[in-house]
């Protein structure tokens, strides 16, 4: 009989890259920050640029998965030829425009000239591609006749995951980055995001089961293809919950820094710190991913196909 | 030419499945994928009243469908490879398999289920009307093999003399991407928003 779970399992690649991707892209976004309001030192831009990988490096993770589930990777440039038209082929041109942008800039960066106002226009640039990237990414699945999938929540659900998401990420690759820009003040600004994001997003999918659960064809019905899907919600509050309560714990350890550069307040050799935000962005992207699991294993069209 | 159109007669139908085999054989599909299916759509109940009569509100009845070649292919429109056309001449829908990723964006979001993706290739394969057939003067295999002569095939403005566009349960509502499909509904058929009834025969449609 038809499953949702092997529908879902069937698209695991992409819901590795729903999962991941977004919260790279605003992970990526948050870093350049300082650099384009120019509230760091040379010093710091450069760790920040060398540690820029780890974000990028999330986003390309889940890329590389999606693209593993195409048959011919070798015709993907045909994609372009539905710019416009077809909403997936906004999301690839999207995933492309940022991953390159992202991707040259971070080797620019590593050369011994590299100049601060070209570093700080491109990384501009960057933040428009991560940002029509995220929302891209929501609305690549929005198809009329996909009714599970064609309503406001899809995609707003997808641009709160990256909001959620991307300051936790932010804040591990500041700790990584071990500079001077990761004080109390700026942990708890990103800390916020997070947070209210993730309150958000709970009510979206609130909103989103509530809905869906009403929906089925002549096939199946969604409260049959997603069963678990409030304690699928539930399983995502604690684990995120838990990572921001992580998060939190981690970052109050940090001392106020009133005069934005004073103290160096994260080291490699602080391993609490990066250890723990780490775990809280693992948390966090586990509960993110078994949402997107949940989304895939709702797929019902208006008509036959399931 | 014009556009081309499937019609099919649901009270001529039993149901034999024989457009489906036909289908097959001409594509040579392997187990597992087929481009025809014939829905068996079901519902009611006997009722016994104290006297012991029994009323029934019982009904049955198929559908065969396919890809109906729509007039708003929503395939087309969200294959981000811009692998799938619309013939200009006859309408008919074909996966260019050069381009094809085998992405399943296609087998998404018809509302037919129409489209598959051949696991073996990694392609999305699908009804092509027969093209290769239609264009040497013949109907397509499933229109020709139907022992109860229940399907045809022709120019729109002929099928849809005969019909109309297909609105039945299981199917859905025609407007989300008007299929090139008409149809003679049986006395018994539900309207495409129905839930009178369910699919009797899932595993063979799947």
């Amino acid at each position: 009989m038809i499953s949702g779970f092997e529908t879902a399992l069937g698209e695991i690649t992409l819901v590795l890259f729903t999962t991941l991707a977004p919260t790279g892209a605003l992970a990526v976004l948050c870093m350049g920050l300082p650099l384009i309001f120019g509230s760091a030192t040379d010093r710091d831009i450069a760790r920040l640029n060398k540690y820029l990988c780890i974000p990028l490096v999330v986003s390309m993770v889940g890329l590389i998965a999606s693209a593993t589930h195409l048959g011919n990777p070798a015709n993907a440039l045909y994609v372009f030829a539905s710019i416009g038209t077809s909403p997936l082929s906004n999301e690839v041109f999207a995933a492309v425009l940022f991953l390159a942008s992202t991707g040259l800039y971070w080797l620019y960066s590593f050369s011994e000239k590299a100049h601060r106002t070209l570093l700080r226009i491109w990384f501009i640039v960057i933040s428009f591609t991560a940002i029509a990237f995220v929302v891209s990414v929501g609305f690549a699945y929005s198809s009329r006749t996909i009714i599970s999938w064609h309503m406001w929540q899809a995609p707003v659900a997808v641009m709160c995951n990256a909001l959620v998401g991307g300051p936790l990420l932010t804040l591990m690759s500041y700790a990584c980055a071990g500079c001077q820009l990761l004080n109390k003040r700026k942990g708890v600004q990103l800390l916020v995001v997070s947070v209210g994001a993730f309150l958000v997003n709970a009510i979206v999918y609130v909103l989103q089961i509530r809905d869906v659960f009403e929906l089925s064809n002549s096939m199946a019905s969604v409260s049959e293809l997603v069963p678990l899907y409030w304690w699928a919600l539930f399983a995502f509050v604690v684990l995120v919950g838990a990572a921001l309560v992580l998060a939190w714990n981690m970052i109050k350890r940090l001392p106020a820094d009133p005069h934005e550069e004073a103290i160096v307040v994260a080291s490699r050799s602080n391993m609490t710190l990066i250890v723990g935000l780490c775990v809280a962005t693992i948390l966090c992207l586990a509960g993110i991913f078994i949402m997107r699991f949940c989304f895939y294993m709702s797929h019902i069209t208006v008509g036959l196909g399931v | 030419m014009a556009q081309l159109a499937f019609y099919f007669d649901g009270t001529r139908c039993t149901g034999c499945k024989t457009c489906v085999f036909a289908c097959k054989d001409k594509n040579n599909l392997d187990t597992g994928i087929a481009y025809r299916k014939v829905f068996e759509y079901t519902g009611g109940q006997t009722t016994k009243d104290e006297n012991g009569c029994c009323t029934t509100s019982c009904f049955s009845y198929y559908t065969s469908v396919s890809c109906n070649h729509c007039d708003k292919p929503i395939c087309m429109a969200n294959c981000p490879q811009g692998a799938i056309s619309k013939d200009d001449e006859t309408g008919l829908m074909s996966v260019d398999e050069e381009l094809c990723i085998g992405c399943g964006t296609c087998v998404q979001a018809c509302p037919y289920g129409a489209p598959k993706v051949n696991a073996e290739a990694q392609k999305a394969v699908r009804c092509d009307g027969c093209a290769d057939l239609v264009a040497a003067g013949e109907k397509p295999a499933c229109v020709m093999a139907c022992p109860a002569r229940a399907l045809k095939f022709g120019e729109v403005d002929q099928m849809s003399a005969l019909g109309e566009r297909g609105n039945v349960a299981p199917l859905p509502d025609p407007a989300e991407t008007e299929p090139n499909y008409f149809m003679t509904a049986t006395a018994d058929s539900k309207k495409f928003d129905s839930t009178d009834g369910e699919i009797a025969n899932p595993l063979e449609v799947e």
